[in-house]
Protein backbone atom coordinates (compact mmCIF):
# COMPACT_ATOMS: atom_id res chain seq x y z
CA UNK A 1 0.00 0.00 0.00
CA UNK A 2 1.37 3.38 -0.95
CA UNK A 3 1.72 6.26 1.45
CA UNK A 4 -0.93 8.36 -0.29
CA UNK A 5 -3.67 5.71 -0.07
CA UNK A 6 -2.80 5.01 3.60
CA UNK A 7 -3.01 8.68 4.55
CA UNK A 8 -6.20 9.25 2.55
CA UNK A 9 -7.91 6.19 4.08
CA UNK A 10 -7.05 7.11 7.68
CA UNK A 11 -8.09 10.74 7.21
CA UNK A 12 -11.41 9.79 5.59
CA UNK A 13 -12.12 7.56 8.64
CA UNK A 14 -11.34 10.33 11.15
CA UNK A 15 -13.23 13.21 9.50
CA UNK A 16 -16.76 11.89 10.44
CA UNK A 17 -15.66 11.42 14.09
CA UNK A 18 -14.52 15.04 14.20
CA UNK A 19 -17.80 16.25 12.66
CA UNK A 20 -19.89 14.33 15.23
CA UNK A 21 -17.77 15.85 18.02
CA UNK A 22 -18.35 19.34 16.56
CA UNK A 23 -22.12 18.77 16.61
CA UNK A 24 -21.98 17.64 20.27
CA UNK A 25 -19.96 20.73 21.26
CA UNK A 26 -22.47 22.89 19.33
CA UNK A 27 -25.36 21.42 21.35
CA UNK A 28 -23.59 22.44 24.58
CA UNK A 29 -22.91 25.93 23.19
CA UNK A 30 -26.58 26.44 22.30
CA UNK A 31 -28.13 25.15 25.54
CA UNK A 32 -25.42 25.87 28.12
CA UNK A 33 -27.06 27.20 31.30
CA UNK A 34 -24.39 29.75 32.23
CA UNK A 35 -22.02 31.93 30.22
CA UNK A 36 -19.00 29.95 31.48
CA UNK A 37 -20.28 26.70 29.96
CA UNK A 38 -20.70 28.34 26.57
CA UNK A 39 -17.23 29.90 26.66
CA UNK A 40 -15.67 26.57 27.67
CA UNK A 41 -17.42 24.75 24.82
CA UNK A 42 -16.46 27.49 22.32
CA UNK A 43 -12.86 27.11 23.54
CA UNK A 44 -12.81 23.35 22.93
CA UNK A 45 -14.57 23.76 19.57
CA UNK A 46 -12.03 26.33 18.37
CA UNK A 47 -9.06 24.16 19.37
CA UNK A 48 -10.61 21.22 17.53
CA UNK A 49 -11.23 23.35 14.43
CA UNK A 50 -7.46 23.97 14.32
CA UNK A 51 -6.89 20.21 14.01
CA UNK A 52 -9.66 19.92 11.44
CA UNK A 53 -8.10 22.67 9.29
CA UNK A 54 -4.71 20.92 9.26
CA UNK A 55 -6.35 17.57 8.42
CA UNK A 56 -8.31 19.17 5.57
CA UNK A 57 -5.13 20.82 4.34
CA UNK A 58 -3.46 17.40 4.05
CA UNK A 59 -6.56 15.83 2.47
CA UNK A 60 -6.98 18.52 -0.21
CA UNK A 61 -3.19 19.04 -0.67
CA UNK A 62 -3.58 22.76 0.05
CA UNK A 63 -0.81 24.47 2.06
CA UNK A 64 -2.86 27.62 2.79
CA UNK A 65 -5.38 26.06 5.20
CA UNK A 66 -3.09 25.34 8.24
CA UNK A 67 -2.05 29.01 8.58
CA UNK A 68 -5.52 30.06 9.74
CA UNK A 69 -5.33 27.63 12.65
CA UNK A 70 -2.65 29.63 14.46
CA UNK A 71 -4.85 32.75 14.49
CA UNK A 72 -7.84 30.67 15.65
CA UNK A 73 -5.90 29.28 18.65
CA UNK A 74 -4.83 32.78 19.72
CA UNK A 75 -8.40 34.06 19.32
CA UNK A 76 -9.82 31.36 21.61
CA UNK A 77 -7.29 32.27 24.33
CA UNK A 78 -8.20 35.97 24.01
CA UNK A 79 -11.91 35.12 24.41
CA UNK A 80 -11.13 33.16 27.60
CA UNK A 81 -9.14 35.98 29.14
CA UNK A 82 -11.72 38.66 28.24
CA UNK A 83 -14.63 36.71 29.72
CA UNK A 84 -12.66 35.87 32.87
CA UNK A 85 -11.71 39.52 33.32
CA UNK A 86 -15.33 40.60 32.91
CA UNK A 87 -16.64 38.01 35.38
CA UNK A 88 -14.10 39.00 38.03
CA UNK A 89 -14.16 42.78 37.87
CA UNK A 90 -17.39 43.56 35.93
CA UNK A 91 -15.50 45.82 33.55
CA UNK A 92 -13.79 45.58 30.19
CA UNK A 93 -10.44 46.88 29.08
CA UNK A 94 -7.36 48.18 30.85
CA UNK B 1 11.65 3.69 4.84
CA UNK B 2 11.64 6.63 7.25
CA UNK B 3 8.54 7.90 5.46
CA UNK B 4 6.56 4.78 6.37
CA UNK B 5 7.62 5.05 10.04
CA UNK B 6 6.67 8.74 10.26
CA UNK B 7 3.32 8.24 8.53
CA UNK B 8 2.42 5.18 10.65
CA UNK B 9 3.18 6.95 13.96
CA UNK B 10 1.26 10.00 12.74
CA UNK B 11 -1.80 7.94 11.75
CA UNK B 12 -1.87 6.21 15.17
CA UNK B 13 -1.68 9.59 16.95
CA UNK B 14 -4.43 10.99 14.70
CA UNK B 15 -6.81 8.09 15.44
CA UNK B 16 -6.11 8.34 19.21
CA UNK B 17 -6.81 12.06 19.02
CA UNK B 18 -10.12 11.56 17.21
CA UNK B 19 -11.27 9.05 19.85
CA UNK B 20 -10.24 11.41 22.69
CA UNK B 21 -12.10 14.24 20.96
CA UNK B 22 -15.27 12.14 20.76
CA UNK B 23 -14.99 11.20 24.47
CA UNK B 24 -14.48 14.85 25.44
CA UNK B 25 -17.55 15.94 23.47
CA UNK B 26 -19.65 13.20 25.07
CA UNK B 27 -18.48 14.24 28.54
CA UNK B 28 -19.23 17.88 27.79
CA UNK B 29 -22.86 16.86 27.21
CA UNK B 30 -23.25 14.32 30.02
CA UNK B 31 -21.55 15.92 33.02
CA UNK B 32 -23.75 17.77 35.54
CA UNK B 33 -22.17 21.19 36.18
CA UNK B 34 -19.46 23.57 35.06
CA UNK B 35 -16.64 22.48 37.35
CA UNK B 36 -17.05 18.85 36.31
CA UNK B 37 -17.18 19.82 32.64
CA UNK B 38 -13.66 21.28 33.01
CA UNK B 39 -12.33 17.69 33.08
CA UNK B 40 -14.09 16.87 29.82
CA UNK B 41 -12.68 20.06 28.31
CA UNK B 42 -9.16 18.95 29.29
CA UNK B 43 -9.65 15.57 27.58
CA UNK B 44 -11.12 17.28 24.52
CA UNK B 45 -8.36 19.88 24.21
CA UNK B 46 -5.11 18.17 25.21
CA UNK B 47 -6.07 14.68 24.01
CA UNK B 48 -8.22 15.83 21.11
CA UNK B 49 -6.20 18.74 19.75
CA UNK B 50 -2.57 18.40 20.87
CA UNK B 51 -1.99 14.73 19.95
CA UNK B 52 -3.56 14.90 16.46
CA UNK B 53 -1.62 18.08 15.68
CA UNK B 54 1.66 16.28 16.43
CA UNK B 55 0.35 13.36 14.36
CA UNK B 56 -0.58 15.52 11.38
CA UNK B 57 2.83 17.20 11.55
CA UNK B 58 4.50 13.76 11.31
CA UNK B 59 2.15 12.77 8.45
CA UNK B 60 2.96 15.98 6.58
CA UNK B 61 6.72 15.46 7.07
CA UNK B 62 6.52 11.91 5.77
CA UNK B 63 4.25 12.22 2.72
CA UNK B 64 6.07 12.94 -0.52
CA UNK B 65 2.90 13.55 -2.54
CA UNK B 66 2.26 16.94 -0.91
CA UNK B 67 5.18 18.56 -2.72
CA UNK B 68 7.76 20.91 -1.26
CA UNK B 69 5.16 22.73 0.84
CA UNK B 70 4.83 19.78 3.23
CA UNK B 71 7.55 21.25 5.47
CA UNK B 72 5.46 24.43 5.67
CA UNK B 73 2.30 22.53 6.67
CA UNK B 74 4.14 20.45 9.27
CA UNK B 75 5.73 23.56 10.75
CA UNK B 76 2.34 25.26 11.01
CA UNK B 77 0.96 22.19 12.79
CA UNK B 78 3.88 22.16 15.26
CA UNK B 79 3.47 25.87 16.05
CA UNK B 80 -0.27 25.39 16.60
CA UNK B 81 0.42 22.41 18.89
CA UNK B 82 2.88 24.44 20.99
CA UNK B 83 0.43 27.34 21.29
CA UNK B 84 -2.41 25.02 22.33
CA UNK B 85 -0.23 23.23 24.90
CA UNK B 86 0.63 26.56 26.54
CA UNK B 87 -2.58 28.59 26.12
CA UNK B 88 -5.40 26.11 26.76
CA UNK B 89 -4.60 25.29 30.45
CA UNK B 90 -3.97 28.98 31.22
CA UNK B 91 -7.29 30.02 29.67
CA UNK B 92 -9.42 27.38 31.36
CA UNK B 93 -7.71 28.04 34.71
CA UNK B 94 -8.51 31.76 34.49
CA UNK B 95 -12.10 30.99 33.50
CA UNK B 96 -12.58 28.57 36.41
CA UNK B 97 -11.11 31.03 38.90
CA UNK B 98 -13.34 33.87 37.69
CA UNK B 99 -16.42 31.65 37.70
CA UNK B 100 -15.78 30.49 41.27
CA UNK B 101 -15.13 34.03 42.48
CA UNK B 102 -18.19 35.62 40.87
CA UNK B 103 -20.48 32.64 41.66
CA UNK B 104 -21.71 32.57 38.05
CA UNK B 105 -22.21 28.79 37.96
CA UNK B 106 -24.35 26.97 40.51
CA UNK B 107 -22.69 23.82 41.88
CA UNK B 108 -25.77 21.62 42.11
CA UNK B 109 -24.63 18.06 43.04
CA UNK B 110 -22.01 19.32 45.50
CA UNK B 111 -20.02 16.85 47.61
CA UNK B 112 -17.39 19.15 49.12
CA UNK B 113 -15.97 22.59 48.29
CA UNK B 114 -12.85 23.34 50.30
CA UNK B 115 -12.17 26.62 48.51
CA UNK B 116 -15.54 28.03 49.58
CA UNK B 117 -14.99 26.93 53.20
CA UNK B 118 -11.66 28.75 53.26
CA UNK B 119 -13.26 32.02 52.21
CA UNK B 120 -13.14 31.82 48.43
CA UNK B 121 -10.64 33.18 45.93
CA UNK B 122 -8.90 36.32 47.09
Amino acid sequence: MGIETLVTTVISFTIPIFIVAFILYLIRILKGPTISDRVLAIDALAFDLVVFLVVLGIYFKSPVLPITGVVLALWAYALDIFVAKYLERREMGE
Amino acid sequence: MYDYALVTIGCVLLVIGAICDMLGALGMNRFPNFFVRLHAATVGVIGGAFYPLIGTALIAFGSEFLGIYRWFMGGCALVSAFLILILAPAGSHALARATHKSKAAIVQPKVVDHLEEDGGVR
